[in-house]
């Protein structure tokens, strides 16, 4: 029997527990239209997979296309700032459809791959290392203030070539643009108003990457404008993205991954005796399993390009779709055991950083982060103490993002 | 002229990002699941193999040297 499905996906339950609101629906109803938001949410593996691979049926192209009012509603009065968002937003090649999006794509892709990222990965060890070492002067931290929110913030600005003393007056920025309730009715005004503080800051700088180029991301990008794939507007704003991008995102692994081993004691002392004896390292399956097991991204958006039939259903053209990698990622069909954290599972092919086109461009950076972060954690600390007992999450259907996680560490002997 | 290319593809990494039949699409295509998949290892030469073998997100291709056996990527 179906029970009835409460549509608020804002709700404190929703929030709280996704994993069995949406494993519900996954079960009951894996093609599932929400009448209050009036959109499709679909939870299975299998379809979120499927979905992600065909591109051409499910376009990106979502704030360019849709000229609904937004969800939850805003004020009517921010209409004027909502249309500005919309317009930034649409910029984003993360919102552009083939073949546009490979011609945007391919300029960064090359920054990105796993060969060319490995060379970041000393600078992220002792980016990491500072800010324990800041840690263990207190003895305790906010692992989500003081360590998971300045880690990628840190990483992506020296990816930038930003100055030292910006870090600052961008993270206040890159908070004002995330940290405001996604739900809340008045929310447009900040980010209105982050997103061209933002704007002004990275102009000047994107203008003397042209004339100057350097080893950063924002010369690749400029490359990109000289060659005429990129305005030079959306130089600006694709900056904006990989600034953005990498972090409510990876502030979300590393917060939820320390979580998981915090509840789930064994895999902590797991990771801790790791004997360097498999391949891939334990070190990697474990950021995997975490990646799978409290995903950062809970949700993806698109529209349908045209009629598509799943499920027993008709999704129409122009229909907003949601799909769920809370759901797809513990889906019994494809994972044994899927409520489980088991830092050995492999192969582990979740879809935490989506699949298909669109797979996570910073897969390998956030990965790289990922792992050590943890193999930091736990080389340094005998146990990491949860210091709440209650967890209060972002209030957002995109992200899956603890508002705080205090811990006291105890280190390890030598 | 360069010696022959043996290819592989861990369908258990691969993504379907679409970028190996684009880069050396002679050598790769999507398969029905949208998962890379090799046509001919030396459909393109070997320079544009084995950029698309870089370009892969996941690393999911491997590239040996048929002859001596040498893994060329990753
Ligand atoms: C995967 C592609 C993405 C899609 C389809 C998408 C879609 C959306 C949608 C539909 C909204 C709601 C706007 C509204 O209020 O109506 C939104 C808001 C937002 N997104 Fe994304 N987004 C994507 C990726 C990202 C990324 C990578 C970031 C950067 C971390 C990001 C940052 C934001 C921010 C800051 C907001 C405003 C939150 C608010 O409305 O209160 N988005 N996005
Ligand atoms: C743990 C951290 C991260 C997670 C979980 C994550 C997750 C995702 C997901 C689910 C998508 C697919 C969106 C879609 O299909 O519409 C995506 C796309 C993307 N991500 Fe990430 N991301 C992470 C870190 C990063 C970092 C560090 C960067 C940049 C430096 C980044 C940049 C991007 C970009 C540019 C795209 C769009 C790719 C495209 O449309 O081709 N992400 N990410
Ligand atoms: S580039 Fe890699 S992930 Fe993409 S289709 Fe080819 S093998 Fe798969």
């Amino acid at each position: 029997m179906v029970t009835a499905i409460n549509d608020d996906m804002f709700s404190g339950q929703a929030i709280e527990d996704p994993y069995g609101y949406y494993g519900q629906l996954r079960s009951e109803d894996p093609v599932h239209w929400n009448e209050k938001y009036k959109l499709w949410v679909l939870t299975r593996y299998e379809d979120v997979v499927w979905c992600t691979r065909h591109n051409e049926l499910f376009s990106s192209a979502v704030f360019k296309t849709d000229e609904r009012t937004p969800y939850p509603e805003i004020e009517e009065s921010d209409m004027g700032l909502y249309d500005d968002i919309r317009k930034f937003f649409a910029s984003w090649f993360i919102q552009h459809d083939r073949p546009v999006h490979m011609d945007m794509r391919r300029v960064l892709h090359g920054y990105f791959t796993p060969k060319s990222m490995e060379q970041w990965r000393p600078m992220v060890k002792s980016v990491i290392k500072d800010l324990l070492d800041e840690a263990d002067e207190q003895g305790e931290m906010d692992i989500m203030r003081d360590f998971a929110t300045p880690l990628p913030l840190f990483v992506i600005a020296q990816m930038m070539g930003m100055p030292y003393e910006d870090r600052k007056f961008i993270r206040m920025l890159a908070e004002k643009l995330l940290f405001i309730g996604r739900g809340d009715i008045g929310r447009m005004q900040p980010l209105h108003d982050g997103i061209y503080e933002l704007i002004d800051y990275l102009s000047p700088v994107v203008e003397k990457r042209i004339k100057n180029p350097e080893d950063d991301f924002i010369s690749v990008l400029a490359e990109g404008e000289k060659s005429g794939i990129y305005t030079r507007e959306q130089v600006v704003s694709n900056a904006i993205l990989l600034l953005l991008a990498g972090h409510e995102t990876t502030i979300n692994l590393i917060c939820n991954g320390s979580l998981a081993f915090m509840q789930h004691p064994d895999q902590w002392d797991l990771l801790k005796n790791d004997k360097g004896d498999v391949v891939p390292p334990l070190i990697n399956r474990a950021t995997e399993e975490c990646l799978r097991y409290d995903p950062p991204v809970k949700s993806i958006q698109r529209i349908a390009s045209e009629d598509v039939e799943m499920g027993g259903k008709l999704i129409r053209k122009n229909d907003r779709i949601r799909w769920f990698i809370t759901g797809a990622n513990r889906d019994p069909e494809q994972f044994e055991d899927p409520d489980t954290f088991d830092i050995n599972r492999w192969p582990n092919a979740h879809v935490g950083f989506g699949s298909g086109i669109h797979h996570c461009l910073g897969a390998t950076l956030a990965r790289l982060e990922g792992q050590e972060a943890f193999k930091a954690l736990a080389d340094r600390y005998d146990t990491l103490n949860l210091e709440a007992r209650e967890f209060d999450y972002q209030p957002s259907i995109t992200f899956r993002s603890l508002k705080a996680l205090p811990v006291t560490m105890a280190m390890a002997a030598d | 002229m360069a010696g022959k290319l043996q290819v592989s593809i861990d369908h258990n990494v691969c993504v379907g990002n679409a970028m190996c039949p684009h880069l050396a699409g002679k050598t790769f295509a999507l398969n029905d699941d949208r998962q890379g998949s090799v046509i001919d290892p030396d459909g393109d030469t070997r320079e544009n193999v084995l950029e698309a073998a870089e370009a892969c997100p996941v690393s999911a291709i491997t590239v040996v040297d048929a002859e001596s056996g040498e893994q060329l990527f990753p």
